[in-house]
């Protein structure tokens, strides 16, 4: 374990690195260093100062002050942070705390960070350059989801923000649509419709809330709120038994229609609370990209692994994601989910996620007791 | 109670007669319940002794009492230990004068050997799965056996049908509870010897045991625990793990690593959870959670969230936890959400070693197993 104070000059050290290449990629400037190079040594700052991954280093057998590469460090298993503490510094100086989704079993995943310098950099250089390479400072940006001070411990509202206050400083998208779980439609209407015909606007929504606002406005979507040329949308999250289940496709589908935007100006957002950086779909940006695939900025990636042995699978298989994260500085370098994906040109392709094993008898699954309580009244 | 008590007793009787017919020759069916349901040869050879043979009067009158009264019932098995259709039998045969049974579609070897045994000519195979098809009219009730998503389906299948009581017996899971009286070494054997049979695939089966005291105690436990298992494992070997099953496994031990302590042999898996840190459910395969409870009336607080799903509990004093659960119910513990209350009063409570092994008085499931309509889909 390292000091306090040390662990912080040495926190403060790696994230300036981070920063670097965030720079750099803003810059379209050469990255200052590998992507290992900075990986090993975020992976033995993190063994040192987080006593939970110093164990997991050790049930794996893995010496972190002896590994070359990203790929030898153990990924931190996403459960963990519903477990145990995942941050390198001490409770009191944790600026924010973003939280999981809850549900009546078990506790919320929880992401401490002890300040925002290089999540809000990372965010919103990959973000602006998958969604508004193109936009004027100061378009309209309309969020379609909670504000910060209504979910301050939503990394997506986090996020949604920082574009919102990045992108569109006087704020003449009006800012956040959804209060108390409801999306304010009305208002939604008039500020679409008072949005100028020269002035591009973006939509920040998550599924459920597109969902919602598509069942609140009945069959007649085409062109309802159609928004001026240019304009484009954020699709991120998946459902999580909070409104009807519909195929991304035709949520995509019936969102261009809503909105008057092309199919391919409809781009999907893959994020996570245990996360610093976020994937996009490159279809505004790429002819080539096609949507369901997820580009990865230089400072993250996604690995497709084997579910038992965590090893890389070969290209094109299907593998569970092992995301590696430069920008987690004070928690976790790598995280492993269960979602499957495959690596494919362009980026990865997101297949949804990991089925449980089948049921070989009457004891209840993890999983199952999860999904059970999500639908409990 | 249109048929009397004595002739209902008397054709449970039949069908523990079959049972003891089968157990005679069950190295006819041994290897292929091994292929079916993943257990070792001597996983199924340890299964079959708990196949209900033999049963008091007292025993039988309750099984009738608490079975209700159908002019017929029609049995669902879909997930469950392999000995289980003989109970699900004996409820139904002592509830109706005809019984129709739908085998499990991945292990209907016992369910089919015990009706041809029984040679009860008020007892019929079927292989149709529309549930809807296989119903005669007017009264009748199903008795499904598998997962809540099972139940909630063949609940909707007969919602036109309003006269058609659906029981469901979902998926759970056992806890056992070691207290200060009990010596950790005597109590990890017999907790041993619940947790190897079905290799914890049943419902009964305990996959969190709660230690009275600290952690140095918690930690004593698991450690005699590991070594039992390990035991055991000589001459009762785990049965294969199917893929999924060892993903899951995965995902629990390197997350159960971060958080805590883990104890790793090739059959079994212990873990040992800090204080405070919340019930984080193993899979099924010989896994088990092992917490420090320093004061057991306080253990209605962690394990709140998963009471809902907790079909049984093993004690080693079953008199002062029960004493304990009442004072719970009265005094209302306000940790405990309105479904885990509900649940107390359903929950078995045996000794250690003997959570499998319950009277066959009625359901294993005690919780609420009556579904009808009102049941979420």
């Amino acid at each position: 374990m390292t000091d306090v104070a040390g662990a912080r000059v040495e926190s403060d050290a790696l994230h300036e690195r981070a920063l670097a290449m965030v720079g750099a990629f803003e810059q379209t400037a050469p990255m200052p260093e590998s992507f290992d190079a900075l990986a090993v040594d975020l992976v033995r700052f993190q063994a040192r100062a987080i006593p939970g991954y110093a164990r997991l280093c050790a049930a794996r057998g893995v010496n972190a002050a002896t590994i070359t590469r990203a790929a030898q460090a153990p990924a931190v298993p996403a459960d963990a942070f519903k477990l145990a503490r995942v941050f390198a510094f001490d409770d009191a100086r944790a600026l924010v705390t973003f939280r999981t989704s809850g549900t009546t079993v078990g506790a919320r995943g929880t992401h401490r960070m002890r300040h925002l310098r290089s999540y809000d950099a990372a965010a919103l250089a990959f973000g602006r350059a998958m969604l508004a390479p193109d936009l004027p400072n100061g378009a309209p940006v309309l969020v379609l989801g909670p504000s910060v001070e209504a979910a301050p411990d939503s990394s997506l509202a986090h996020m949604c923000g920082l574009f919102a206050r990045s992108l569109d400083g006087a704020g003449r998208g009006g800012g956040a649509f959804v209060k108390d779980g409801f999306i304010d439609v009305d208002r939604l209407r008039d500020r679409v419709g008072a949005l100028g015909p020269d002035a591009p606007a973006l939509i920040l929504a998550t599924s459920f809330a597109l969902v919602h606002l598509l069942d609140a406005l009945g069959p007649a979507v085409e062109g309802a709120l159609a928004l001026p040329a240019g304009s484009r949308v954020m699709q991120t999250g998946g459902f999580k038994g909070r409104s009807r289940e519909v195929s991304s496709d035709e949520l995509r589908r019936d969102v261009a229609r809503l909105f008057a935007v092309a199919p391919r100006f409809v781009v999907g957002e893959y994020g996570m609370t245990e996360l610093s950086s976020q994937f996009w779909e490159a279809t505004l940006v790429d002819p080539a990209a096609r949507h369901a695939v997820y580009a990865e900025p230089p400072w993250a990636r996604v690995v497709p692994v084997d579910p038992v042995s965590l090893e890389p699978v070969a290209h094109g298989e299907v593998g569970i994601a092992r995301i590696e994260d430069l920008a987690n500085v004070d928690s976790a370098f790598a995280v492993q989910t269960h979602d499957r994906v495959r690596r494919v040109n362009g980026g990865f392709e997101l297949l949804g996620r990991a089925a449980g094993a089948p049921p070989r008898g009457c004891s209840i699954a993890l999983d199952e007791m999860l999904s059970s309580a999500r639908v409990t009244p | 109670m249109t048929r009397p008590v004595d002739v209902r007793i008397g054709d449970v009787r039949r069908l523990l007669a079959a049972a003891e017919s089968v157990f005679q020759g069950r190295a006819g069916w041994a290897g292929a319940i091994a292929a079916s349901t993943g257990l070792s040869p001597q996983g199924v050879e340890l299964g079959f002794a708990s196949l209900e043979r033999h049963a008091t009067d007292d025993e039988l009158r309750a099984l009738v009492a608490s079975a209700g009264d159908a002019p017929h019932v029609h049995v669902i098995l879909s997930a469950n230990v392999f000995v289980a259709p003989l109970r699900a039998l004996a409820v139904a045969r002592a509830a109706a004068p005809h019984v129709s049974v739908r085998p499990s579609g991945r292990d209907p070897i016992l369910t089919r050997a015990l009706v041809e045994a029984a040679g009860d000519r008020a007892i019929d195979l079927v292989d149709e799965r529309d549930v809807a098809a296989v119903l005669p009219a007017g009264n009748c009730e199903v008795h499904v056996y598998g997962s809540d998503a099972t139940i909630a389906d063949v609940a909707a299948r007969l919602a036109h049908r309003p006269e058609v009581t659906v029981r469901g017996h979902g998926a759970g899971l056992g806890l056992a509870v070691v207290t200060r009286a009990a010596p950790v070494e005597t109590a990890a054997e017999l907790v041993a010897s619940d947790v190897v049979l079905f290799d914890q695939r049943g419902c009964l089966s305990p996959r969190i045991v709660a230690v009275e005291g600290d952690a140095s105690r918690a930690r004593a436990f698991a450690a005699s625990l590991h070594d039992r298992l390990a035991a055991w494992a000589h001459h009762v070997p785990r049965g294969a793990l199917l893929p999924e099953e060892e993903a899951d496994a995965r995902r629990w031990r390197d997350a159960m690593a971060f958080a805590g302590e883990v104890l790793q042999a090739s059959d079994h898996t212990i873990a040992v959870a800090p204080a405070g840190m919340p019930w984080w459910l193993p899979p099924a395969g010989r896994h088990v959670q092992v917490v420090a409870q320093e004061q057991l009336t306080e253990l209605a607080v962690p394990m709140a969230a998963i009471a809902p799903f907790v079909v049984a509990i093993g004690t080693d004093d079953a008199v002062r936890l029960g004493e304990i659960v009442r004072a719970w119910r009265v005094r209302g513990v306000e940790a405990l959400a309105a479904a885990t209350r509900r649940t107390w009063t359903a929950i078995r409570l045996s000794g250690l070693g003997r959570m499998q092994h319950p009277a066959l008085d009625g359901p294993v499931d005690l919780r609420n197993v009556e579904r009808t309509r009102a049941v979420p889909v």
